[in-house]
């Protein structure tokens, strides 16, 4: 009976603290966005992509950067689906994760959504802003994106932002427009509401 | 009676444990109607309310972030958003190129469904309805960014 109570008493204190009150916004650093719902946040997990946090299929890459990503929050076993990386500019956060793969980190950044706009979701989505391997001291930026897709598609270098630039965006935009009805409904808007 | 509470408190807690990682949790078999949307806009706000970041106005900014690896989604009928992971044969959702065919489209999928956290997610084996872009909403949005308007055209 007594190494059964002991054994209980170990599992107890082995397993991580519920995270109830906790107010992860205290030491963020992450700058507003002023979204939806929008809170700071900052806490340490681990980085792993989101079909091995569902499935127990697990990459060691998590995927490379292709495979969507999330952060399991020490505290109490939350998966974060990671949403949106630091730049302002249509990119998402799997290669800024992807590179800490099975790492633990500490991610600041804002947990976006409200329910009584959007109800579609019962959880509140993670933009990642600052990331770092918990033994490092200094944070660095999720700015990965760009850097990755310029590697990826060195034919399209040039000016203006990379979304205007990108080869599969520009293919799918030649072949059903702007609105995705074909260049005929594109047209006939912007004649109709020609300045 | 110490040794029943004792082990009941063992098995109360065990239950109460979360699914690890490697672990993993046991899926379920769904097939879902709804629109292919872009989930960063939709639950941000960053580009205006939900109704204006569906359907053709949006379109052009749903290819922007399908390309920049932004989770996309399927919004069902009844306002639930299905988080895409795997799309048919491919589990890279986020490369920039498997979803974009797809954006805005109305379409039936089947698939397995995750669920963690509040966040349902959807492994898509098949599309066995594809009815392409059903909502038409440029009229009364015009584009969505405004700047993803076309220049020079």
């Amino acid at each position: 009976m007594k190494k059964l109570i002991m054994s209980l008493a170990a599992i107890l204190v082995a397993t991580p603290a519920i995270a109830g009150d906790v107010d992860y916004s205290a030491n963020s650093q992450a700058k507003s966005w002023n979204l939806f719902g929008e809170e700071k946040a900052r806490f340490t997990g681990k980085v792993t992509d989101a079909i091995c946090g569902l499935t127990g299929d697990c990459p060691d890459d998590c995927g490379g950067g292709d495979r969507q990503m999330v952060v399991i929050r020490e505290d109490d076993d939350r998966m974060f689906l990671a949403n949106k990386n630091g730049q302002p500019i249509f990119s998402g956060a799997a290669y800024d994760l992807a590179k800490y793969c099975g790492q633990m980190v500490e991610v600041d950044g804002l947990l976006v959504g409200d329910s009584d706009i959007t109800p579609g979701l019962e959880s509140k989505l993670l933009q990642i802003q600052l990331i770092r391997p918990i033994e490092d001291k200094d944070f660095a930026k999720t700015n990965n994106f760009t850097k990755v897709w310029a590697k990826k598609y060195p034919e399209a270098k040039g000016k203006g932002p990379w979304f205007r630039r990108d080869p599969a965006i520009k293919a799918q935009i030649e072949k059903t427009g702007y609105f995705g009805l074909g260049h005929e409904v594109d047209e006939k808007y912007l004649e109709e509401n020609a300045e | 009676m110490l040794k029943k509470f004792v082990l009941g408190a063992a098995l109360a807690f065990a239950a109460a444990v979360p699914a690890t990682a490697s672990q993993g949790t046991q899926g379920e078999h769904v097939q879902i109607t709804g629109e292919i949307i872009d989930t960063w806009c939709y639950f941000s706000g960053v580009m205006g309310g939900p109704d204006a970041v569906r359907g053709t106005a949006h379109h052009t900014c749903a290819l922007w972030c399908a390309a920049g690896g932004i989770p996309v989604g399927i919004l069902a009928d009844d306002g639930t958003v299905y988080m895409v992971l795997k799309w048919k044969d491919t589990k890279n959702v986020a490369d920039g190129t498997s979803l974009l065919s797809v954006q805005t489209h109305r379409v039936t999928a089947d698939g397995m469904l995750y669920e963690r956290d509040g966040i349902k997610y959807i492994m898509v084996d098949d599309v066995v309805n594809d009815e392409g872009i059903v909502l038409t909403n440029h009229e009364d949005f015009g584009f969505v960014p405004p700047f993803a308007q076309p220049k020079n055209k």
